[in-house]
């Protein structure tokens, strides 16, 4: 039983990260149609970025996170406005493009940063709370916290400010809301823009949780990819349940198959989309023939 | 008409030209045999770039310091030596494909990789190309390759854990083990050594976790094992990973001391894990400080004036590796191939690592020594 | 095509001579270059002829190149046994990974696929019979009677012939009649289906394909290099791959392989910068999608384009010719007289009904008008006959059988066809193809033939493209054969579907807004050629907005509105029944048919 309960606390805390990865997949492609290959990538900018200011600038960590947000936004502007060209013209196209900006980012931080990586203390040095045997780190509770805000603000920004309903209404159908006088473009430069932000908030996160390194986004975009379209791509608490959901899915097979784990958390996934290619809270757009 | 025609043509084409180039295979005629004028030509391939590039850069450093210490002091008979440096990227592939780039270059020997999979793939290619290559690797697969031209230039996992497993359970009486490896080649290999050691002394571990190489979360494992309450946990993985372990383990209230090979002796792991969770691992190692004596000193205050960073114990591996090829270099008068070979068997060198004698299977040395990590440095146990 | 074949040959001949010049360590750059540029065909068979988004290419290649190992040094079989059987391992692994396809498309085809991939390597580094992350070394070198393949200069020239094999292989197949399916299919799966081509199976036949491919890559990989290790079938490698295809070209098999060679030499010269070199083709895989999408092989097209519209058009720009209608036949005598029954049919979408007990039945023969107000559920009501949709209730007939929920490409064979409301043409396929794509009712499963029986296929593709010479012919579409439909005007663009329709040999035929968008002219045209076909024997059911024409041609009309029938009749007594008027009056002019539910999707 603890060690049932201890490992969902440990899949919980994983999973907050992955589903704030999750939501900025989800927050680009309800926006325009498009799934971010390259946020993987931008999370381990962000972790660096984050890291960087924390470590070397002596920054308090939450300023470090605020800057990294900033910058990783502006990556976000940068990428959507390249492939502006392709929006709405050719989805496989424009998805292979991210790879492409995937591919680039990847090198320019081990250009920039080095192959190696680095360490991160924990900004919350307080030890473990101990809840009858079961052992819950303070910092969880920091990132379960920080991730909750940051789903209340993105619901509160897409249904309460103009730019979000804006959004919304391209979201349903960038025709209509074209023929009302939207500007598409915004939108989804906005889109991103938050989409990159999402990513250092994620990656500055799971810094001191892990160990920041090129390959951090790889592994933590495969799975927040994932995790959004378990839980049905492109809607928000479908972010949030598939990201705990692949979380504790993680822990559970690393717990069980030990070495094996990746071979079975895949084929889970895979026969879930399969049974359910909607996923939990279902998709607007899903082939059918 | 016209199109089977034009077929016909190309078809004769193909063949006359196959026919005017003699029908001879191609490529017959390229042996280069060595020369013996000029620099001496020596491949250093490590992973550069990638994940592993912290092995390679330290590697390339080791190597580089011996080869311009004897460049210095005049070369080999008269002779400048000159090192040719190989990115393998950690790849497997890759370090096949280098080892025909250094043999077609006329290289005579290799150093490196740090990494054994790599170095076991090469193996063939250089044993077919009689190049003989002193690696920085320590799975036992290497030995079992049984390629003559294989050396390596520090013991085996097996030494390490036989070592460690000694110390623990023999010398401290040690029976309730856990173990949590990785099932990457350095983590498989560390396992079998270690568990092989335990059994050998009639100890079977409490637990047995094995977790992949890019796992972020051990909760799972962890708990299984602070549910057996061991007083040693054994690691086999690398410097983050281990790091990781320990830190996630200590948050899980697990008190058990750490127990490893090399790895867990680095600043990675020690900044990974954190100072303080990191406290009191003991490691299993050749090379434990740079302080331990007079040799390791000069070889560290050299290392230090040249990169202006301090030494440890891959650069220490790869030196006295570099430093045994050149030496058997000069008692051979530069021999190449089989002969070479034989002189780096040949060769006894007292290194930093310790006293170097090759057996049959290329290993030279047989002893580690034990260390404990206190106050964030890697000191000799006591 | 002299000059084409002197290239091919100019091509041969120095590929041929190529090893005398190289050295050891380039010969062996050279072979593990080749083995890439099968690869890369391998994935533009499946992702850039067939659209199916593969992310487990490198996973085929690594069970090629495992099995290959496995089968050697722990069974002790032979090496080209071992070949045999690695490369049907590779297919069986390869329709597994397919399977997903069939369910889902695009991005989460990517990630399940790369998933898949993931898995793969998750499994060879733990496995005691892959040799775990040490991988299995000492492969033995295959045995070739009088050839040493333990030389690399002797290896190239097997390598070489096997990637011409495949090479023609796959160009067999795309210019032909599979290929031309598995085109249409990536540009348009739904008007695919349609026109009869098995969704279903072509996406799997497409991973048969990679598959093929990537396990003989891996053969010659385990043969070449004699050693296998999980992380040459990373992801890493995947991404190389795929930029591999996409600098080459997707759409078009040398492409691939040009972009393979393209890639893997400039990689190899900056060998020792691999950063650098990832952060180049990065960058060119960028600047290819936004700038040239069709990639390297796409740019002498692109050209040829620019040097024309330099130099101003030459010669007669392309007409469109009269239509010459069909030998009026008698209707045959047949069993049945009724072609489509559709009884009770209701279509609910999350709650909204879209679709209420309609119920409707058409004589063979007829020109039946289905009209009404926009949003009532005429699109709908096709998508349901049609098996877009499989209806929440009720039953549809055809011909006398109930196909309630059949799938579109079962109904298509059975002999149904369909025109869409906004235009469903194969945009990356000339209109010929289009046409040849309904033209041609061979099986997918009668695929095996192109392997055991290549001239029949071969024999049978020329009459199909003597047929659709005639059938564009006759729809007056003989200047625009060869060009793509999107360069062509509206009205075309709509006979071309028409065309298209007709071709696959219907027995009901389902228009669907046939003259939105058309003028005057072109709709006095269209009404001539529906009743030439309704002549020439086959049933007709048009749902129209243009009450002038929906008056002058259909002998019944149904009227939907609000999902219901709310009169059926002769064109006269439907037009005074009150309740018609009544729903006419009330339809405000909204745009779309059903917006809040698509009609079709992609």
């Amino acid at each position: 039983m603890q060690v049932f309960l201890q490992t969902i606390v440990g899949g919980v805390s994983l999973g907050a990260v992955y589903a704030l990865v999750a939501l900025g997949f989800s927050l680009v492609y309800r926006t325009m149609g498009l799934v971010n290959f390259a946020h993987g990538n931008v999370v381990t900018v962000g972790a660096y970025l984050a890291s960087t200011f924390y470590l070397s600038t002596k920054l308090p960590f939450a300023l470090a996170m605020v800057i990294a947000i900033a910058l990783t936004g502006a990556i976000g502007l940068v990428i959507e406005r390249v492939l502006r060209p392709l929006e709405n013209r050719d989805f496989d196209l424009m998805l292979i493009g991210t790879i492409g900006f995937g591919i680039v980012l990847d090198a320019l931080i081990i250009m920039i940063w080095g192959a190696t990586g680095r360490a991160v203390p924990s900004p919350v040095p307080s030890a473990p709370l101990d809840l009858f045997g079961l052992r819950i780190r303070t910092y969880d509770l920091v990132v379960l916290a920080i991730a909750a805000v940051a789903t209340v603000l993105l619901v509160l920004f897409l249904s309460r400010t103009k730019r979000g309903a804006a959004m919304q209404a391209v979201a349903m159908d960038h025709e209509a809301a074209t023929a009302v006088g939207i500007h598409v473009g915004h939108s989804n430069a906005v889109a991103f823009m938050i989409g990159g932000g999402l990513a250092a908030l994620a990656g500055g996160l799971v810094g001191p949780l892990l160990y920041v390194s090129p390959a951090l986004g790889g592994a933590l975009g495969i799975k927040g990819f994932a995790a959004a379209i378990l839980g049905g791509f492109g809607s928000i608490p479908g972010a949030i349940v598939g990201g705990l959901a692949i979380g504790i899915l993680d822990s559970f097979t690393a717990g069980h198959f030990q070495g094996y784990s990746e071979l079975v958390t895949f084929l889970v996934f895979t026969v879930i989309i399969m049974v359910r290619p909607t996923g939990v809270f279902g998709e607007r757009t899903v082939n059918r023939a | 008409m016209l199109r089977r025609r034009a077929a016909a043509i190309s078809v004769l084409a193909v063949l006359s030209a196959a026919f005017a180039t003699g029908c001879s295979a191609p490529g017959a005629d390229q042996e280069s045999s060595g020369d013996n004028s000029g620099p001496i030509k020596i491949a250093l391939v490590d992973a550069q770039s990638g994940q592993l590039s912290s092995l390679g850069a330290w590697e390339l450093k080791g190597a580089r310091l011996a080869i311009d210490e004897w460049n210095a002091a005049g070369g080999i008979d008269g002779r400048q030596i000159q090192l040719g440096v190989f990115d393998d990227q950690g790849d497997p592939t890759v370090g096949t494909n280098l080892a025909r780039k250094i043999d077609s270059e006329g290289y005579i020997a290799m150093i490196g990789t740090a990494e054994s999979a790599v170095t076991i793939a090469m193996a063939p290619i250089l044993k077919q190309a009689q190049i003989p290559n002193i690696t920085s690797g320590q799975s036992p697969g290497l030995v079992a390759v049984g390629s003559e031209f294989l050396f390596l230039n520090g013991p085996t996992s097996t030494t390490y854990d036989e070592t460690l497993a000694r110390h623990v359970v023999d010398d401290q009486g040690v029976r309730s083990i856990a173990m949590i490896s990785n099932n990457g080649g350095y983590g498989k290999g560390e396992h079998d050594a270690f568990l092989k050691a335990l059994r050998s002394r009639g100890v079977t571990p409490v637990a047995d976790q094995v977790v992949t190489t890019d796992q972020k979360d051990f909760s799972a494992a962890l708990t299984g094992i602070r549910q057996k309450n061991p007083k040693v946990i054994f690691l086999g993985a690398e410097e983050v990973e281990s790091g990781l372990i320990v830190k996630q383990a200590r948050d899980l209230g697990i008190t058990a001391t750490f127990v490893g090979a090399a790895p867990q002796g680095t600043p990675v792991f020690i900044d990974t894990a954190g100072a303080r969770n990191a406290e009191g691992t003991i490691v299993s190692s050749p090379y434990l400080s740079n302080e331990i004596n007079d040799a390791s000193k000069k070889f560290a205050a050299a290392y230090r004036k040249k990169f202006n960073e301090e030494a440890e114990l891959h650069g220490a591996k790869a030196y006295d590796g570099t430093q045994i090829l050149l030496t058997a270099l000069k008692t051979s008068n530069v021999a190449t191939g089989k002969d070479l070979a034989e002189a780096i068997r040949a060769t006894r060198y007292q290194g930093l690592l310790g006293a170097f004698a090759f057996d049959k299977t290329g290993v030279g040395i047989f002893e580690t020594s034990i260390g404990t990590i206190q106050s964030g440095k890697l000191v000799a146990a006591s | 095509m002299r000059s084409r074949l002197a290239l091919i040959a100019l091509i041969a001949v120095a590929a041929w001579l190529l090893p005398y010049g190289l050295d050891s360590y380039a010969i062996h750059v050279v072979n593990v270059i080749l083995i890439f540029a099968i690869l890369a065909t391998g994935l533009g068979l499946a992702m850039g002829i067939a659209g199916q988004v593969n992310l487990a290419q490198v996973a085929f290649f690594g069970v090629g190149a495992y099995v290959t190992a496995i089968l050697t040094t722990r069974a002790g079989l032979g090496f080209w046994v071992s070949a045999l059987l690695a490369v049907a391992a590779t297919v069986a692994i390869g329709l597994v990974v397919g399977t997903p396809a069939l369910r889902v498309q695009s991005h989460y085809l990517g990630i399940v696929t790369l998933g898949l991939a993931l898995a793969f390597t998750n499994w060879v580094t733990n496995a005691e019979i892959t040799g775990g992350a040490e991988g299995i070394s000492a492969i033995p070198v295959p045995v070739l009677p009088g050839v040493d393949l333990s030389s690399e200069y002797l290896y190239y020239y097997l390598e070489l012939i096997v990637l011409a094999l495949a090479l023609g292989f796959g160009l067999f197949v795309v210019r032909t009649g599979l290929g031309r399916r598995m085109r249409a299919m990536r540009d348009d799966s739904l008007a695919a289906g349609s026109l009869g081509a098995e969704v279903p199976l072509l996406r799997m036949t497409a991973f048969l394909l990679a598959s093929v491919y990537g396990g003989v890559g891996g053969v010659l990989y385990a043969g070449l290099i004699r050693y296998v290790a999980p992380e040459s079938f990373g992801i890493a490698n995947m991404f190389l791959l795929l930029a591999m295809v996409i600098i080459g070209g997707r759409q078009s098999l040398i492409g691939c392989v040009v972009g393979a060679v393209s890639l893997a030499l400039v990689r190899e010269a900056l060998v020792d910068h691999p950063t650098i070199a990832q952060v180049a083709y990065g960058t060119v895989v960028v600047l290819v999608v936004v700038f040239a999408p069709t990639g390297l092989a796409g740019l002498p097209a692109r050209a040829r384009v620019l040097r024309q519209r330099r130099r101003g058009r030459q010669g007669a720009a392309p007409r469109l010719g009269p239509f010459t209608p069909y030998e009026p036949t008698a209707a045959p005598p047949d069993q049945a007289t009724t072609m489509l029954r559709v009884a009770e049919v209701t279509m609910r979408f999350r709650g909204l009904k879209a679709l209420d007990r309609v119920s409707l039945t058409v004589d063979r023969g007829e020109i039946r008008g289905v009209v009404g107000p926009n949003g009532s559920g005429k699109t709908t009501l096709f998508n349901v006959i049609s098996g877009l949709y499989r209806p929440t209730g009720g039953r549809v007939e055809f011909r006398g059988r109930d196909m309630t929920g059949s799938t579109p490409y079962r109904l298509a064979r059975a002999g149904m066809s369909r025109t869409f409301q906004n235009l469903r043409l194969f945009g990356d396929l000339t209109v010929e193809e289009n046409v040849l794509v309904a033209l041609d009712r061979s099986r997918t499963l009668s695929s095996w033939r192109y392997l055991l029986g290549p001239v029949g296929i071969l024999r049978r593709d020329r009459e199909l493209h003597r047929q659709a010479r005639a059938v564009l012919d006759r729809y007056g579409l003989a200047d625009f054969a060869g060009l793509p439909p999107k360069s062509l005007p509206y009205g075309i663009q709509r006979r071309v579907e028409i065309a298209r329709a007709v071709a696959a040999a219907p027995s009901l035929l389902l228009l669907d807004e046939p003259a939105a968008g058309l003028n005057g002219e072109e709709v006095r045209q269209l009404s001539d050629i529906v009743r030439a076909i309704r002549d020439s024997g086959v049933t007709v059911i048009v749902i129209e907005h243009n009450m002038g024409l929906v008056m002058s041609l259909c002998e019944r009309i149904t009227v939907l509105a609000g999902g219901r029938v709310i009169a059926e009749g002769e064109p006269a007594q439907v037009a005074r029944t009150p309740a018609v008027i009544e729903a006419y009056l009330g339809d405000s002019m909204s745009s779309d048919d059903l917006p809040s539910v698509p009609e079709v999707t992609r």
